[in-house]
């Protein structure tokens, strides 16, 4: 084996042990961690040793699709869980994604000012930069929530999409803000140090040859731990509160069972805690994909790929479900990619015959999306895993998923 | 021949089951009043009769032709209307525009004969035809569903608790107009909380629970039975 | 759907039960009348005047844009009457009605191509050619609108699912048009007319106004008054507000509401692909104009009342005026966003809109 895929499989080994231990979610935790542990060495090794073309694109394929995971889990958060047709993920996401770039990128000084304008720049640590993004979007939820949470489930739905349209006009027409319509670019990537020069001073010598064999692109594999090392605390997260007393009062809520006895006050405090999670939680992903993306400008907010293709997931993946919502994710995104490679192959095979039309063939693709929303809206409207009827733990002496 | 037969029905929502194994009949010109608990499926029984829910066993027949699989609007043509217990006026439509919903397979010419004959029924309704149904009382609501469902002239007219809230005054009107209803050759079906006063101008009844046929009889045997008098007319 | 007796519910609500308790009309409930909704409405306006004054804007530019605005409301009308008038018959948000809009405007593009071209009609820009390009667009418009409803939507009725599934099936729906539109024109951005010629008439004031804008908005009006008749005085009509108003009902009295429907889409999609052509013709025609105006269509609707044509024709003509004197003080792509905060301004006031029913 190519020594550089054995290294690359080695940092692949965390996240396809989290996998492990996603996938064998129905197993107890005295027989789960060791088969996701035995799942994480070997699974690695072996697309290492028998298919190591794929491992760069099965990289960048997976750390989009857990970005899009986490979007997933925010929206779940607020759909799944409480009801509220968010069609504004893209505002949250945005919040992030530019609060981010903000945070941990140094604002340009000198002759460099006139070209590229931004508010400010605190070159602050990656998780620095997180945290604000977490904060920043659910601020800017909680003040949405605020007018609108109430509102007929309709209208919600569109004034979230007004939303989204105005921070999107906002990061797109303010220069001063983030240099917008320009491109920002430069977002640096954290422990980037770890694979590009100048190298880290504090790497053991060791690892400086391990990695001797591997490129600077290769610091991918680096990215791809550390998005699958938040999507798996949020969903930990996640799942912690949906068992909790908290969870339990905001399914009442959703269900209206008559023994939510709560106050109006008390439920509609509820409706905005689970909005401003979902919301906190887009945050974080736009937060984690910035840094992916090194350069961003107001299109990434397009409504299309922000916001109705995370709904595709979330209704693909089953809606109230956080393992759904995952699911609905890497689906979605692989036929999304795979629909890609098709409309390329159709493009270049109708090149010589219809230039005008093979050039067109990649509008197809949201096409294709659409038709499977109406067919998952048609036959499997509550997603490939429905929820199932969570009961406390205490009341069934169920074990623990 | 009875006019509507409902024969061996099995019916309900989802998994539940409603009505098992029901059989009545209506014959033409009488009035038939089914009273019975809540939850006994009284509702339900009109509904399927009437085409909203579809029997899962059984059938239902009316004038000779089987009706259980016809669509609602069909069967209004065959000669059958419903007066809903709730919801049964359109409240953003004026009473005119109400009434001639009630009659919207008919032509111009028809339409206006129509409107004629319910409003000598219901003056009242002449004089508010340009007021929107939404804004009158209970009674007058009443009046304008119960019109509406005769625009069509049926053959039969399925009247689902006429009297729910409304003033002992206005209970008393609404069964007089009821009778007055019939005594124009049409048949009425109903289902009554009223059960008393309803058993006391009906031809006949039945007793329905648990979505069975209790007891049937005409009026007056069934207001003579104790032990209807005790379990369902309160003594 | 329209008052038929014209007067304004001033924030009563009758009870829809039959129950004869809630005659009365119920209480506020911070429920806005119209006239303190049109107040505040007038007053941002105004204020949006101010804003324009102090960023150096004259006071004939201001009333241009102003009548820009009204001429802009026109064609934002003609596509909200389309979709007030579904929205308030099948009762969901359909995300793919700017859609319709497209396709017509398109189709008409499509005929032009293939017709012979006339000279321009009077002072407008166009020939009778896309006047017959129009009708034809309009015929397979609502042609594909009643297929989807017959392929996708029927079905979601006949389930039983919830508004939240129309609405996602109506999103796909969106997709698929759009891709199509996109397939068969390309994405680049054409004229009707390139070339020609298309000047302004001069009016008192220093207003210019183009035969073209005048034409557009006349034809709303005419289309509103039509809408408003139909519903008002035909038996279709009243049959589609009896079932907006209550479709059970609807179907216990003998309507067949699956005509009705489809009645409402062929008339929805119909004024909708209208509305794509003026749209095309005061602008220009690009593939992505559904998805632009789908914004600016639901505020206009949603703002005057769903189910209410002069509601759409109003709230069309505020959001126009908004989005136009919007580039008097902010940078111009702004517009749709101050419509939409005004809409949002007019939900939390009165949430069913200015001209509704209950």
């Amino acid at each position: 084996m190519d020594p550089a895929h054995l290294v690359k499989a080695f940092f692949l080994m965390l996240p396809t042990f989290l996998l492990g231990c996603l996938l064998f979610g129905r197993w107890r935790w005295p027989l789960r961690l060791p088969a996701a542990v035995l799942f994480g060495i070997l699974v690695p090794l072996a697309v290492a040793a028998f298919i190591p073309g794929v491992m760069d694109y099965l990289v960048s394929f997976c750390t989009m699709a857990s970005i899009y995971a986490v979007l997933s889990l925010g929206l779940n958060a607020q759909w799944g869980y409480n009801g509220h047709l968010n069609f504004g993920v893209a505002a949250f996401f945005g919040m992030g994604m530019f609060t981010m770039a903000l945070f941990v990128s140094t604002a340009p000084t000198g002759p460099l000012a006139l070209y590229a304008q931004q508010l400010f720049g605190l070159n602050a640590p990656f998780l620095v930069g997180l945290v604000a993004a977490a904060v920043m979007a659910g601020v800017l939820g909680y003040l949405v929530a605020q007018p609108i949470l109430h509102l007929r489930i309709d209208f919600l739905a569109i004034a979230t999409l007004g939303i989204a349209e105005i921070v999107r006009l906002i990061f797109q027409n303010e220069r001063w803000l983030a240099n917008g319509p320009q491109p920002f670019s430069g977002i640096p990537q954290p422990l980037s140090c770890v694979f590009k020069a100048p190298r880290c001073g504090w790497l053991p010598d060791w690892f400086l040859d391990a990695t001797a064999v591997l490129q600077p692109r290769d610091y991918a594999y680096l990215y791809l731990v550390i998005v699958v090392i938040a999507l798996a605390i949020i969903y930990a997260m996640l799942e912690a509160m949906v068992r909790s007393p908290w969870g339990r009062a905001l399914r009442a809520v959703r269900d209206e069972e008559s023994s939510a006895a709560m106050s109006g006050k008390h439920v509609k405090s509820l409706r905005v805690q689970s909005f401003v999670l979902g919301c906190v939680i887009m945050g974080i992903a736009g937060g984690l994909y910035a840094p992916f993306m090194v350069t961003i400008d107001y299109s990434h907010l397009n409504p299309l790929f922000s916001t109705f293709l995370v709904w595709v997931m979330l209704m693909l993946g089953g809606s109230g479900n956080n393992k759904g919502a995952i699911l609905g994710a890497f689906v979605i995104w692989a036929v999304w990619s795979g629909t890609g490679y098709v409309t390329s192959g159709l493009e270049s095979a109708l090149s010589n015959i219809a230039p005008d039309i093979a050039r067109r063939m990649s509008f197809l693709r949201w096409a294709f999306v659409g038709l499977l929303l109406a067919a998952i809206v048609l036959y499997r409207p509550q997603g490939l895993l429905p929820e199932k009827k969570r009961v406390s733990r205490f009341l069934r002496g169920v074990p623990e998923n | 021949m009875p006019l509507l037969e409902v024969d061996s029905v099995t019916a309900g929502y989802g998994d539940t089951e409603i009505l098992r194994g029901l059989s009545m009949v209506v014959h033409e010109n009488e009035i038939v009043s089914i009273i019975g608990p809540n939850g006994a499926g009284k509702s339900t029984l009109m509904k399927t009769v009437f085409g909203l829910l579809h029997p899962r066993q059984g059938s239902i027949t009316f004038n000779g032709k089987d009706i259980s699989r016809t669509a609602p609007y069909d069967i209004v043509l065959q000669g059958m209307c419903y007066v809903p217990q709730v919801a049964n006026v359109f409240t953003t439509l004026t009473v005119e525009e109400n009434l001639q919903m009630g009659a919207f397979p008919l032509g111009k010419a028809d339409l206006s004969e129509s409107k004629d004959r319910v409003y000598a029924m219901f003056p009242k309704l002449r004089q508010r035809r340009r007021q929107l149904a939404g804004k009158m009382s209970g009674g007058e609501r009443q009046q304008v569903a119960m019109g509406s469902a005769l625009m069509l002239n049926p053959r039969l007219l399925l009247l689902d608790e006429p009297t729910a809230a409304l003033s002992p005054k206005l209970v008393d009107e609404i069964f007089e107009r009821i009778a007055s209803i019939r005594n124009t050759g049409i048949a009425i079906l109903m289902v009554e909380q009223n059960a008393r006063q309803s058993l006391m101008m009906a031809d006949r009844g039945y007793v329905l629970a648990n979505g069975e046929n209790r007891h049937e009889g005409t009026g007056r045997e069934m207001l003579d039975n104790p032990e209807v008098g005790r379990l369902y007319l309160g003594g | 759907m329209a008052d038929s007796t014209m007067t304004m519910t001033d924030g009563d609500a009758a009870s829809e039960t039959g129950s004869g308790a809630e005659v009365a009309a119920r209480s506020s409930d911070g429920v806005r009348s119209p006239r303190f909704v049109g107040g505040v409405l007038l007053l941002v306006l105004v204020a949006m005047w101010v804003a324009g004054w102090f960023s150096g804007t004259t006071a004939e530019e201001m009333l241009s844009l102003t009548v820009w605005g009204v001429m802009l409301g026109g064609i934002i009308a003609l596509g909200g009457i389309g979709l007030t008038l579904c929205y308030g018959v099948l009762k969901f948000p359909n995300f793919a009605h700017g859609e319709f809009l497209t396709l017509g405007a398109y189709i008409t593009y499509g005929s032009i191509l293939v017709l012979p071209q006339t000279n321009p009609i009077w002072r407008f820009s166009f020939g009778w050619e896309l006047l017959l390009g129009m009708v034809l667009a309009i015929i397979i418009t609502a042609v594909v609108a009643i297929v989807l409803d017959k392929l996708l939507y029927r079905r979601l009725r006949m389930h039983g699912s919830p508004l939240v599934l129309l609405a996602m099936a109506s999103l796909g729906m969106e997709f698929l048009l759009r891709g199509i539109v996109y397939l068969i024109w390309g994405s680049n951005y054409h004229f009707y007319y390139s070339g020609r010629a298309n000047p302004a008439m001069d009016f008192p004031f220093g207003v210019r106004v183009q035969a073209d804008q005048l034409f557009v908005f006349a034809l709303a009006f005419i289309l509103v008054v039509a809408l408003y008749w139909m519903l008002t005085r035909t038996r279709m009509g009243k049959a589609m507000r009896a079932t907006a108003d209550n479709p059970d009902l609807a179907q216990v009295r003998g309507i067949n509401t699956e005509r009705v429907i489809a009645w409402t889409w062929a008339i929805g999609a119909g004024l909708a692909a209208v509305g794509g052509v003026m749209y095309g013709l005061a602008s220009q025609m690009r593939p992505d104009m559904g998805f632009l105006l789908l914004l600016p269509l639901f505020a206009a609707v949603i703002m005057g009342g769903i189910g209410s044509a002069w509601g759409a024709l109003v709230g069309a003509i505020i959001i126009g005026v908004a989005m136009q004197l919007t580039s008097a003080f902010l940078n111009p792509t702004y517009g749709p966003a101050v419509a939409f905060t005004l809409m949002v301004l007019v939900l939390l006031m009165r949430p069913q809109g200015l001209f509704a029913q209950n």
